[in-house]
């Protein structure tokens, strides 16, 4: 076959999963294409104009760890930092950030303009060129072939991208842009399981009409964190965001007009994220609850738009500039953009294996919302993993995996291959079994090796890392020699704050395990020379060590005695079927995951207790 | 798959012994067995055949053969019983020439498990009908059929949905920060896991009074030679099973048998009196005493009611006094010695007649007093099995440590530790509850996002 153009890897579309992938893959030294319908949208955050949150910040910490790029970026366009959860324990804090959405997307061009390898290409693609079930290439709706022996599919919205406001719709893959038929088109000719989810946009609002003292304001922290563990700094000024709510009034109209939402009126058959919801279904579905959170996130430094959060609808854009009307302290405003639901195709991601790639055509890899997943995080981390594998496999070199235990990416890849999806998914903590070993503060000593083995790491960035290694090393045996003894100057003060007896003495490590201790505190006690050596960030690391120790390990001997039979292998060819005694529905959940061990079976959801041990007396006697 | 064989009748003689044989091969391997290679047994009929030696032409036995075709049979394969003449040495033989003709001595239980294997029965159901086998008496089997039509899950399903919205209210509030949740009410929290924690032990208690339904109660009589410990034991057997005589120290040994006290199976033990033995065998009768008084729950003391408290019943008394006890005062039919009930004023005491059976059901009521309400036929679910009663113990120390965690004001995250693997365990009782199930639960409850 003749091509214009040949590379190693081709990713299909420039959002969140499409920049990972694409920037990943060169960097490995793949010849790469990113081939995108606008290249002045790359980056583009269609929705929410911020990264991170509970469990997606872990997403995107994890991300940087292993060597991807949406960590810096944001960390260089961040408008609004909040470490979110402070209160609460190490493992759930998370950051998140307000990001200037047209600096984001700058930022986020220039890197990938200055990633070795890589090479922009505008344009749609509508064909899938293969042979003998392994991808070869793609043919651009312009007529252009480009030939790939890895191909990366990051379409987000696009696939089949159908835009609802009101009664009106319109084939868009976002507001404004052409949506990807014959690409949808292919997927399913070529036997891909294709299924239609839905998600929507709150409308955005001129800043210059609201009236901005009828809302509470909501700072950033005065100690941004940031989400790489390269940034020394965060240097954006930081803004504020403001904190409203729905009134009564506005959910009677709301439900006075559903029969003009496309979502109550049966035009929109795909499935919606509950955690996600319209403002319509928040009205119908908590009808007893008298009002409805609202943040008004000023989308930049340089723009007046502002996303108006909790206010995603499909309503007629004319009746959304009302009803925004009855919100206290919108009574002028004005819409620039109105909301709009989308409903797009997604691939069934049970057809991939744990590098994403997919099991029916050898070199095809799936990453993004065609996976089902909602969410930047969600996306980034799944284009990062698609862009090393995709990259590895060019390269002839062994495909690289992570397991749960280990990552919240191992969590997500995990769900979605062996769950598949209703909804779309979103990253949550309780998703992850390990959430007290997973952190957002050590995904470098969770992830960092794996990254520098690959060869996304650099150098100082390695450097770095093990730099702080050593410096926490430092302060835990710091921590765990320092002793208070009775007849120490400090001690009376410390029992004091702890309102505690300490005993005769007390090492800073369990000090520090006691009500009332404050790490600020901790700090002080230290020796001065470790005191001036540690960061706070390095003591928070090794006091969330300590804090957990002792539940991570009783957490693994339990796993482990439960996985005492989780090696028993289950034959390739064991038909379920077969199998007398389970029934129809628990053998069809069993032949779509395909599990290769007892331990891969058992956590299967919906498998009962009755299923999973005629399975095993099945794969134990045989 | 091959074909396994097993005596399926205790072993012993007995008038009839069975041997069962599961497997494709289980037809060939009796045409073997009778030499009649053309034998097409018809399924679920009963034939007489005669069961040849192996290398002569003697008749081993006669046996009654019945075949069950596959599926329609307890393993779900082709199955063969053979119903012999109860002689441990026929069984032995025969069991020996099926060997011989390939088939395989079944390992414990391993005909239940290719029924499970077969969908004919479930695990939990396979445990019920263990329980079903072993159960000693009425309501022991009572109890099993009980767990086998799955009441014990149904029982948990409350305190399991309890559980989930607690930990529902707990996970969304540190899941959904930025969400306007309704302010979580530590002291409802509280009062939720207090009210679990009580469910789960009330139900983990029954344990002791479900135990001795299915493992019995070991109950021993004890006492100074000559008391009437033998006849005590015959009544209570309502059976002249021990020797009885008027002369001390006719029990030389101690004697067990089971018998049923309104429902609980209670192993019942006959000693040897108790005193500074005469001679050797006297001597080990009395050490096998104390072994039996070592293993007992209970220890019934017997005093003869006719003469007054001797050294000898003081030393008994005082031996007992480690144990669980109840004191018997036997020979009520006699004239009691007058300073007895003095002398026994701080114990409860109860007036039997061996002899008549006078005050016979009030021994009873004493033997079982000390093990709560054990009114078999009355009382509702018991936990029988002691893996359910493990996993209830386990679920109930998890919730108290996150009670405690709570109530120092812990981050949800540690609390939550406990409370999830509290799920867990009574998950292994009920059947599993996901991740999923309970994002699914915190959607339902509280309006999630901006």
């Amino acid at each position: 076959m003749v091509f214009d153009e040949v590379f190693d890897v081709i990713v299909i579309g420039g959002g969140h999963a499409g920049c990972e992938a694409a920037s990943a893959a060169g960097r490995l030294g793949a010849q790469t294409a990113l081939v995108t319908i606008n290249l002045d949208l790359i980056g583009q955050m269609s929705c929410n104009p911020a990264i991170g949150g509970i469990a997606k910040g872990h997403l995107v910490r994890e991300i940087d760890a292993l060597g991807g790029i949406m960590g810096r970026v944001i960390d260089r366009t961040g408008i609004q930092f909040r470490l979110l959860n402070r209160s609460r324990g190490p493992a759930v804090q998370s950051p998140r950030a307000q990001a200037d959405r047209a600096l984001y997307r700058t930022e986020m061009r220039a890197t990938l303009e200055n990633t070795p390898n890589l090479h922009l290409r505008q344009g749609m693609v509508v064909d899938l060129l293969l042979k003998n079930q392994k991808i070869i290439g793609v043919t651009m709706q312009d007529g252009r072939r480009i030939g790939a022996a890895a191909v990366v599919i990051a379409a987000g919205t696009f696939l089949n991208g159908l835009v609802h406001t009101g009664r009106r719709t319109y084939t868009a893959g976002r507001m404004g842009e052409p949506a990807s038929i014959e690409l949808a088109e292919v997927l399913k000719k070529l036997g891909f399981p294709v299924g239609r989810l839905k998600t929507g946009t709150p409308p955005r609002l001129d800043g210059r009409t609201i009236n901005w003292d009828a809302f509470e304001s909501q700072s950033a922290d005065e100690h941004p964190v940031a989400f790489s563990f390269s940034t020394e700094r965060i240097e954006q000024p930081q803004i504020q965001c403001f904190i409203g709510y729905t009134t009564n009034n506005l959910h009677d109209a709301i439900r006075k007009n559903l029969h003009e939402s496309p979502l109550y009126s049966g035009q929109i058959k795909g499935v919606g994220p509950r955690y996600c919801p319209s403002i319509e279904d928040k009205v119908v579905k908590f009808a007893d609850k008298d009002r409805h959170q609202l943040f008004l996130e000023p989308e930049g430094h340089d723009t007046n738009e502002v996303y108006l959060n909790g206010f995603s609808t499909s309503l007629p854009a004319g009746m959304q500039q009302d009803l925004v009307r009855m919100i206290p302290g919108l009574e002028e405003a004005k819409i620039i953009r109105p909301g709009y639901a989308i409903e797009y195709d997604f691939v069934d991601p049970r057809e991939l294996g744990h590098d994403l790639q997919s099991r029916r055509i050898g070199g095809l890899f799936h990453a993004g919302q065609v996976n089902g997943t909602t969410g930047y995080e969600e996306a980034g981390c799944q284009g990062l993993l698609a862009g090393i594998n995709a990259a590895l496999l060019v390269q002839g070199r062994q495909s690289f995996r992570l397991s749960r235990e280990e990552s919240y990416i191992g969590v997500l890849v995990d769900d979605l291959i062996k769950q598949g999806v209703d909804e779309p998914y979103r990253i949550f903590t309780s998703r992850a079994e390990c959430r007290l070993a997973l952190r957002h503060d050590n995904a470098d000593e969770r992830l960092r090796g794996y990254g520098r083995g690959i060869g996304l790491v650099g150098d100082s960035d390695w450097e770095r890392f093990n730099q702080r290694r050593d410096r926490i090393a430092k302060v835990k045996s710091a921590l765990k020699a320092t002793r208070l003894r009775k007849c120490d100057a400090v001690y009376s003060a410390a029992a004091a704050s702890v309102s505690s007896d300490l005993g005769e003495s007390i090492n800073l490590a369990e000090l520090a395990q006691r009500q009332g201790m404050t790490t600020d505190m901790i700090q002080r006690l230290l020796p001065s020379e470790v005191q001036t050596s540690t960061s706070t960030g390095d003591l928070e690391f090794a006091l969330a060590d300590s804090l957990y120790a002792g539940y991570i390990k009783t957490q693994k001997v339990a796993v482990q005695r439960l996985r005492h039979h989780d090696s028993t292998p289950i034959p390739q060819n064991l038909d379920f079927r077969a199998l007398n005694g389970l029934s129809h529905e628990m053998a069809e959940r069993l032949e779509r995951a395909r599990p290769l061990t007892f331990g891969e079976a058992r956590t299967i959801p919906g498998l009962t207790p009755a299923a999973l041990s005629t399975l095993f007396v099945n794969v134990s006697t045989s | 798959m091959d074909t396994i064989v097993a005596v399926a009748t205790p072993p012993g003689r007995s008038a009839i012994g069975m041997l069962r044989l599961s497997g494709p091969r289980s037809v060939e391997i009796i045409r073997s067995l009778i030499r009649d290679e053309q034998f097409t047994p018809e399924p679920n009929r009963v034939v007489l055949k005669r069961i040849m030696a192996a290398d002569s032409d003697e008749v081993l036995d006669y046996a009654l053969v019945s075949f069950f075709e596959a599926p329609h049979s307890f393993t779900g394969e082709d199955m063969v019983e053979i119903s012999c003449h109860g002689s441990p040495v026929i069984l032995r033989q025969l069991l020996d020439l099926t060997q011989r003709y390939d088939a395989r001595l079944a390992g414990p239980g391993e005909f239940t498990m290719r029924a499970c294997k077969n969908g004919k029965m479930n695990l939990s159901q396979a445990e019920a009908i263990r329980d079903l086998i072993n159960a000693q008496t009425n309501a022991a089997a009572q109890q099993a059929t009980r767990q086998l039509k799955g009441e014990l899950s149904a029982a948990l399903q409350p305190c399991k949905q309890e559980l989930i919205s607690v930990i529902v209210r707990l996970e969304s509030a540190l899941e959904f920060v930025e969400d306007d949740l309704p302010q979580l009410q530590l002291a409802e929290t509280e009062r939720g896991l207090i009210k679990i924690i009580g469910a789960v032990k009330d139900l983990a208690l029954t344990y002791a009074t479900g135990h001795l339904l299915r493992e019995g109660l070991k109950v021993a009589l004890i006492g100074r030679p000559n008391v009437g410990k033998s006849s005590v034991f015959n009544r209570l057997l309502r059976v002249d099973r021990a020797i009885v005589t008027e002369l001390p120290g006719t029990t030389r040994d101690s004697l067990s048998e089971s018998i049923s006290l309104q429902g609980i199976p209670v192993s019942l033990t006959d000693t040897a009196g108790i005193r500074k033995a005469g001679d050797r065998i006297e001597e080990i009768g009395v050490e096998r005493t104390h072994r039996a008084m070592a293993d007992a729950d209970l220890l019934v003391v017997v005093i003869d009611g006719s003469t007054e408290l001797s050294p000898e019943d003081r030393s008994v008394l005082s031996q007992a006094s480690q144990t669980t006890h109840i004191v018997v005062v036997n020979k009520s039919d006699l004239p009691q010695a007058p300073k007895l009930e003095e002398a026994l004023d701080q114990y409860e005491v109860v007036h039997l007649s061996a002899l008549t059976g006078e005050g016979l059901d009030k021994l009873s009521t004493a033997i079982l007093q000390p093990f709560g309400n054990i009114d078999s036929e009355a009382v509702g679910l018991l936990i029988t099995d002691s893996r359910h009663h493990d996993l209830l113990r386990r679920a109930q120390h998890s919730l108290e440590e996150s009670l405690d965690l709570l109530r120092q004001n812990t981050s949800e995250e540690l609390v939550l530790v406990g409370l999830h693997n509290a799920l867990k365990f009574l998950g292994e009782i009920t059947g599993e509850t996901t991740a999923e199930d309970i994002l699914t639960q915190i959607f339902s409850t509280f309006c999630i996002g901006k």
